[in-house]
């Protein structure tokens, strides 16, 4: 029930990859290389797949935006996104001296440099947190920068030793470009893709375990240590195949905002991991579409922004934690708040002047009366009330009937607010003259299941603590 | 007290020296528990009482002594110890429900890779209606009272099928039904042959809630049945001059009760 | 002879421009130092990452509207840029069930992801591209107008900045102490927290971006948090944290400007590998908390038994 299994749909999606990779002309022109032209003709070109280095990148982007998206989810969970972005600039180092050790844009060598460099950095950072008593957050903030200006220098003396020609190569490691990936690049973030969501597959539930629970992870005998180990250098990997396109300095932010996302719309980790995958593949793709567009932007600016409008999206609209779902479920709420309240009124004044035979009719002025609000105040109430049924406007206005539906409601109304009152006085030791605000709040609240166990444990009350009556069940 | 394993101690710790940043929090720590025992650890905050629990576990490195569970060392016994942290030690919006915590329980036994099944699904489903929690298995666990929290923990403690539970305050903060109802389920494990310490705050209710009392401050003040430890000397003792109004109550409550 | 270019010939006359280089290097660290000492005190030190970044667009914006890198409308831009970050970091955090660490690397990098978009649209320009926000321009000073003694108007914007950050700290330094310290204690004392707080990140933002020209948008980060990280390894009291933190820019920013001469890159990433060495030297020696005075403890815990005081942790 709860098992996690990408395995099965992973397979038709990476033939498809491959598909893609292998029908490009691999003498086919780069992204990067094309002459400028008009955005309509881009955005063509970039809906038929006809420029294969486009292809490239888009497969690439796809690759890495799923493993950033999975990797980051636990990231995410385990509150660890400050330690992703300083790991993700501490590579910097390694990318140099990989280069300088290939002399080439060799993305074997760049990712085992750029690796050990990563984990160098955390374990700085751990050894820096256990050895002084600097805390954390500074304690990545020292190894973020510092890595990054040791690769900001090495940088700049590959370029200065270097002719122009390989200095473009290196530049995209800072702020992204999808057009210098080519097909070795490809097959490298393949590779790491696979044995990426392999390792998720396989020691999800370890890795679940020690994300919500450490000290239980321990005591149940979990490796931890080399798991941790294990996501680490899974992290970097992660990290470095997506450097090239996203760019050193804002690669974390694919990390963390697809899962951040993820983590709002979702509520169970393996359909986080799912959702985050899926919109980390979105913002890489639309990253590579807008850059395409203007040609000669970078690409890692524009994922970030892809991957900031849908957790935008998220934040406001996610089904349950959304700001503007929570907004419209509250307004409906006091709306079915102040509905109800009203038909309570007109329920009381018919009570009381039910001796008098008037029907189910009330003047409106006494209503507004009793519910102590203006006439048009009251009229709008009993507008959106007449749409739901409840009530009819006659005499031209003058008057509001209660129809069968809206009577039904006002007597469970009054008979929650009259049983709660009865069974705080009762099984509470509340004062009777204390009880009516906290039943006027939870009157609108109490579920049927509720009432019936209330009025059973009461014993069927028929007056409430000031001898009004308690309306009897509905239908009764 | 007449107990068939009485020879092979369900725990045993020898000695047990614990230092935080080079300042000692617990001193050569001696105490055997017979299999079959509900065990109180009561002291004042700060006593070391979790530290105690932790480190048994080896969560906390000791600098000093040792601790055995059924005559071999923790790490060698893991699968027949089942602890339970304390409820504020996780993050409680993490995205699981209530089903995939207790699962948790059965990652133990069942190794790094392999996947939980019909059986485990089947333990799960038990512990969870032994804690009165099986309507909610379905539930986010953000969306549980603190109480409903704890009872969950205690259930993933039960999936783990474990002889000796170590728990960490497993009363703080819950209401008196599930207070009511976790003591239930201890007394039910220690009656069917499980081991079940806790660390416990209340001195109020320890004295009825457990067979033996681990009195605790930094050293072990005593420990033995409940009836010969709980007593106002030795709760002096454990609590220091400053508690003394509760002492005097403990006192009180001691001579009442014989 | 190397030795001679690399230490003595950028302070003979002939090549005098060392001096603004040096001055900025300074007055940067400095600033960044004395206020980096309350981010690391509070365990916001990221939170100054996040806000260097975060006023990139709003520079960005300003340069775009005005043309000019010059003063005003870029101060304004940055602090409505930073001031809008600690906000909406505030009201993610605050407003769902997202952690701080996740809204804080949300919000910078969405931020500092606009901006380097704009800057690139904008196209490549000498005085404010990419390069400036990686590596700053500060080699660049001596090149431009001088508005005083020689030095350019930049860097006597960092000083006086630099000392109206001295300024302050002297003046509020008890309000700062406790509310940094005990922020309940504070608001008893009638401190407004919150408000200490947002006062901070606006000093830090005024800090950040009259050091962007220099140092960029991200190695400022170390500024904040070298010396002040440095200070702590070998001193207790705050006052003495803050000296230590002068003396720490001090250090960095002259041995930045000779790294920068001996290996031929931008002066501000190689005064932040100067700072970085400088802490991991003091982290070795320092005679409390060091690596060797940790070491010798342990060791001499194992030899005697009876003192049961391992460093385990």
């Amino acid at each position: 029930m709860t098992d996690f299994v990408p395995a099965r749909y992973f397979t038709p999606l990476l033939a498809a990859f491959f598909f893609l990779m292998f029908a490009g002309d691999a003498a086919a022109a780069r992204i990067g290389e094309l002459v400028q032209t008009d955005p309509w003709q881009q955005m063509r070109r970039f809906f038929t797949f006809s420029d294969p280095g486009l292809r490239l990148g888009l497969i690439g982007a796809l690759l890495f935006g799923a493993t950033c998206g999975l990797l980051g989810s636990f990231i995410v969970v385990r509150k660890m996104a400050l330690i992703g972005d300083a790991i993700s600039h501490a590579v910097l180092p390694g990318v140099a001296l990989g280069f300088l050790w290939s002399m080439d844009k060799d993305p074997l060598a760049i990712l085992v440099g750029a690796t050990i460099a990563g984990l160098t950095g955390s374990l700085v950072v751990e050894l820096i947190q256990r050895t002084t008593k600097i805390k954390q957050d500074a304690a990545l903030g020292i190894v973020l920068a510092s890595f990054f200006a040791v690769g900001l220098c090495l940088i700049r003396m590959i370029q200065n030793n270097n002719g122009a020609s390989k200095i473009t190569g290196l530049k995209s490691y800072l702020f992204g470009d999808i057009a210098v990936l080519d097909r070795q690049d490809i097959l490298t973030i393949t590779a790491v893709v696979i044995i990426t969501v392999l390792l998720v597959v396989l020691l999800y539930r370890p890795l679940l375990t020690i994300g919500f629970d450490r000290e239980f992870a321990y005591s149940i005998g979990l490796p931890v240590k080399l798991l941790d180990g294990i996501f680490q250098l899974f992290l970097a990997f992660s990290i470095v195949v997506a450097l090239q396109a996203v760019g050193v300095v804002l690669v974390s932010a694919l990390l963390i905002t697809p899962a951040a996302a993820a983590y709002l719309l979702v509520n169970r980790m393996h359909h986080m991991l799912w959702v985050a995958s899926a919109i980390g593949m979105l913002s890489a793709v639309l990253g590579v579409f807008f850059s395409f567009l203007g040609s000669n932007l970078p690409t890692g600016p524009f994922m970030v922004l892809g991957a900031s409008s849908v957790f935008l999206v998220a934040y406001l609209f996610a089904p349950r934690h959304g700001r503007v779902t929570r907004w419209l479920r509250h307004r409906s709420r006091r709306r079915d708040v102040s509905n109800e309240n009203t038909l309570k009124s007109i329920y009381r004044i018919l009570e009381q002047g039910a001796a008098n035979g008037a029907g189910n009719v009330v003047q409106i002025d006494k209503l507004a009366g009793e519910r102590r609000v203006s006439k048009a105040e009251l009229l709008t109430d009993l507008r959106r009330l007449r749409r739901i049924g409840a009530v009819d406007l006659i005499a031209q206005g003058r008057d509001v009937m209660l129809t069968d539906a809206g009577l039904q409601r006002a007597r469970r109304v009054v008979r929650n607010h009259r049983l709660w009152e009865v069974y705080l006085t009762n099984e509470a030791a509340y004062a009777s003259n204390h009880v009516h605000d906290d039943a006027e709040k939870i009157e609108h609240f109490l579920s049927e299941e509720k009432v019936a166990e209330i009025e059973h444990q009461l014993d069927y009350p028929e007056v409430d603590p000031h001898g009004k009556p308690i309306p009897g069940r509905i239908g009764a | 007290m007449p107990d068939k394993n009485v020879h092979v101690p369900a725990l045993e710790v020898h000695d047990l020296t614990v230092s935080y940043l080079r300042r000692p929090v617990l001193y050569g720590v001696d105490f055997a528990v017979p299999s079959g025992r509900l065990v109180g650890i009561v002291g004042p905050n700060g006593a070391g009482k979790s530290t105690l629990i932790k480190s048994i576990m080896g969560l906390v490195p000791s600098s000093g002594g040792w601790a055995k569970v059924f005559g071999q060392p923790v790490k060698e016994q893991i699968t027949r110890v089942g602890y339970v942290p304390q409820r504020e030690s996780v993050d409680w919006d993490f995205p699981v429900n209530v089903m995939d915590v207790v699962l948790m329980g059965c990652y133990g036994r069942i190794g790094l890779i392999r996947r939980t099944g019909r059986a485990e699904q089947a333990k799960a489903r038990a512990a969870l209606d032994k804690v009165g929690m099986l309507p909610y298995a379905g539930r986010q666990i953000s969306n549980l009272s603190g109480g409903q929290q704890q009872r969950v923990f205690i259930a993933r403690a039960l999936a783990q099928e474990s002889e000796l539970y170590l728990m960490d305050e497993p009363f703080a903060g819950v209401d008196a039904a599930t207070e009511a109802a976790i003591i239930t389920l201890m007394k039910e494990m220690r009656d069917a042959g499980k081991t079940v310490i806790v660390v416990h705050h209340d001195l109020a209710t320890a004295r009825e809630y457990f067979d033996m009392l681990l009195l605790l401050n930094m050293r072990v003040v005593a420990f033995g049945e409940t009836g010969e430890v709980f007593t106002g000397e030795l709760l002096q003792q454990t609590y220091g001059g400053r508690l003394t109004v509760l002492s005097e109550i403990a006192d009180k409550l001691a001579k009442e009760g014989s | 002879m190397n030795l001679h270019r690399i230490f003595v010939e950028p302070w003979q006359s002939h090549a005098s421009h060392y001096w603004p280089v040096f001055a900025m290097a300074f007055f940067v660290t400095v600033a960044c130092g004395l206020i980096g000492n309350y981010l690391v005190l509070r365990r916001i030190s990221l939170v100054g990452d996040a806000i260097s970044h975060s006023v990139l667009p709003g520079i960005a914006i300003a340069f775009i509207l005005t043309g000019s890198r010059s003063g005003t409308p870029m101060f304004i831009g940055a602090l409505v840029a930073g001031v809008a970050a600690t906000l909406l970091i505030e009201v993610l955090h605050s407003r769902s069930r997202l952690k701080q660490d996740a809204a804080i690397g949300i919000t910078f990098s969405t931020l500092f992801a606009i901006g380097v978009i704009l800057i690139s649209i904008h196209g490549a320009h000498t005085d404010l591209d990419l390069d400036c926000v990686l590596f700053g321009k500060m080699d660049f000073l001596p090149g431009r107008e001088p508005v005083f003694l020689g030095v350019p108007g930049v860097t006597v914007t960092m000083a006086v900045v630099a000392i109206c950050v001295g300024l302050l700290i002297i003046i509020f330094y008890k309000e700062l102490l406790v509310s940094s310290f005990d922020p309940s204690l504070a608001a008893s004392m009638g401190i407004n927290p919150r408000l200490v707080h947002y006062l901070l990140m606006a000093i830090l933002s005024v800090v950040v971006v009259a050091a962007f020209i220099s140092v960029g948008a991200i190695l400022v980060i170390a500024m904040l948090i070298l010396p002040a990280a440095t200070a702590c390894m070998l001193s207790d009291r705050l006052w003495l944290m803050m000296i230590l933190s002068v003396l720490h820019a001090f250090i960095s920013s002259l041995g930045g400007v000779h790294l920068a001469v001996a290996l031929q890159v931008p002066t501000a990433p190689a005064s932040v590998v100067v700072g970085a060495v400088c802490f991991v030297v003091v982290w070795i020696v320092s005679p409390r908390q060091g690596l060797i005075s940790l070491w010798l403890r342990s060791h001499r815990a194992d030899r005697a038994p009876e003192v049961r005081s391992a460093g385990n942790v």
